[in-house]
């Protein structure tokens, strides 16, 4: 497993999705790629495969259109994950905000770890964002490589014995 | 026994910047059919400049529309306005506009050149391309203070000024950007590998062109002469050293050939209007409110964009319709995929730099 970690840390790949941007952040993603910022030397490829990404990068508000192809793409990305919203209009809808076939920013959908403001977001700070979601990337992994227990403790609900929180995964210390 | 096959590609490809879902009828590896589904980034922008924004703001709200071809939205719309609200602009803020239309086609020119690149499978020159490109960005960033979405025209004006400073920059950049075009040219048409991928591949006639109201570069390229440059009198191009571009082949060689020459002639026109920029104030005062129809055509770096935006005198306007260059240019593409490879089904796509942004608004 530390194997795999190792890897994860020096060559996270990322996968692209645009959820009905208006394309100015996602040919920043693509400069950000390029030569001049050069985030390929960190070990980051754009991969089409979300079954080997690590970060999910999106952009746009999620048109109507788009949100089912949105979580089934988040789904398919194996843990650890991390979500980076590209743009002022992934994070709130922007100045798309309000209009009819719009849902006001991925939020309303998957979990996001990192927000990215600008409206186009420039390079400079979408490689701020990778930095800031290996960090997150690391506490993630760590957090699945903890042993965990099968079974939870015994809980009473109403004087009777709760079989729903036996069966669940245990968090931390919550029960 | 069911003869033809169906590929899907898209919505989510890695190849293509944009959603955009093509199903593609194969009969082993020769495609037969085409259907498209372009609606998954529709956001309603069209209804939202007359319901929710002021006439004043729509010209930062359209600009979102594309990301590629900003610039061009928000000047059509910002003309057609100030054509219902009877301003002319005078010489300076013409000038100013068309260096920054100048400078967007040279950028997204590239962009569509060094995805036809990586398409072929050619990873190294799509790199070079990139590079290359941030001359050009950097420019941007200097004049209207953003890289992509500058919010540089106003109704009435500009909003930046140029310095001198910023005209050496002009010079400077440009200057190293010509010789690097030059570079590509050499390397477009003679490289013997891009040649196999390029020559001969998705044709377009031009009677099909003619017919199926081909624009842009994709029309200038079977040596349909079609430039709304040359056919509106709202910009002086004719007088800042305009040449319209035309090929005869109508393959993804002869797509990119017009673009690479487009971008020889954009460099030519900026390095003209920094040398002769007229005096004046580059941001005036308008009166009134929009009342009555105006029609603008401009040319994008697709293709004629058509704005209609009706007024009836008050702070919201009734009508903004927009007609971007892809959306006329689909009958075009499906024509060409029919009859080619399938392994060329991502490089034709991309050498005709769709954008679906535009054409689902």
């Amino acid at each position: 497993m530390k194997f795999f970690t190792a890897f994860r840390k020096k060559s996270p790949w990322i996968l692209h999705y645009n959820a009905g941007s208006c394309n100015g952040c996602d040919i920043e993603i693509l400069a950000a790629l390029g030569p001049k910022f050069d985030l390929e030397r960190f070990g980051v490829i754009n991969t089409g495969n979300p079954k080997q990404s690590d970060i999910f990068l999106v952009t746009g508000p999620v048109t109507y259109r788009s949100r089912e192809r949105l979580v089934e793409l988040y789904s398919q990305i194996p843990e650890p994950k991390v979500v980076i919203a590209v743009g002022s209009c992934t994070a709130t809808g922007g100045v798309f905000r309000g209009m009819y076939n719009v849902e006001d920013g991925i939020d309303q959908y998957i979990p996001v770890d990192v927000y990215v403001p600008g409206c186009a977001s420039t390079p400079q700070l979408i490689i701020d964002a990778i930095v800031k979601a290996l960090e997150i990337l690391e506490t993630k992994s760590k957090e699945i490589e903890k042993p965990f227990k099968l079974f939870g403790a015994i809980a009473m609900v109403g004087n009777k014995l709760s079989r729903l929180n036996m069966a669940t995964r245990v968090k931390h210390d919550e029960i | 026994m069911k003869k033809t096959i169906q590929i899907p590609l898209g919505s989510q490809h890695i190849s293509l910047l944009e959603p955009i879902r093509f199903k593609f009828e194969c009969e082993n590896e020769k495609i037969i059919g085409v259907d498209a589904d372009v609606g998954f980034v529709h956001r309603g922008v069209e209804l939202a400049c007359t319901r929710s924004f002021e006439f004043k703001q729509v010209g930062y709200v359209v600009a979102r529309v594309c990301g590629l071809c900003a610039i061009t939205h928000s000047l059509s719309y910002t003309l057609a306005v100030e054509k219902l609200l009877g301003y002319e602009a005078n010489d300076r803020i013409k000038y100013l506009r068309m260096l920054m239309v100048e400078l967007d086609r040279i950028h997204s020119h590239m962009l569509c050149l060094a995805h036809t690149a990586e398409n072929a499978g050619f990873e190294a020159l799509f790199m070079q391309i990139m590079a290359d490109r941030e001359l050009v960005m950097d420019l941007q960033e200097a004049i209207s203070g953003n890289r992509v979405q500058f919010d540089f025209i106003a109704i009435g004006g500009v909003n930046r000024d140029l310095t001198p400073e910023l005209t050496s920059l002009i010079h400077k950049n440009l200057t190293l950007l010509s010789e690097k075009i030059d570079t590509l040219i050499g390397l477009f048409d003679n490289n013997w590998s891009l040649s196999l991928k390029y020559k001969g591949v998705g044709v377009l006639s031009l009677e099909d062109a003619y017919t199926y109201n081909a624009l842009g570069p994709l029309a200038r390229a079977t040596g349909l002469a079609t430039d709304v440059r040359v056919e509106t009198s709202d910009f002086p191009y004719e007088a800042i050293g305009y040449k319209m571009v035309l090929e005869s082949t109508g393959d993804i060689y002869a797509r990119n050939f017009v673009r690479l020459r487009e971008i020889v002639n954009s460099i030519a026109m900026c390095k003209n209007i920094a040398d002769n920029l007229p005096s004046g104030e580059i941001l005036e005062k308008t009166k009134g409110k929009p009342k009555g129809e105006a029609v603008v055509r401009v040319e994008a770096p697709r293709g004629e964009l058509f704005y209609l935006v009706r007024g009836n005198g008050g702070n919201m306007l009734e009508r903004v319709r927009i007609k971007t260059p892809t959306f006329s240019g689909i009958p075009a593409m499906m024509e060409v995929f029919k009859g080619s490879e399938y392994a060329d089904a991502p490089a034709i796509l991309a050498s005709f730099d769709p954008c679906m942004s535009c054409t689902a608004k």
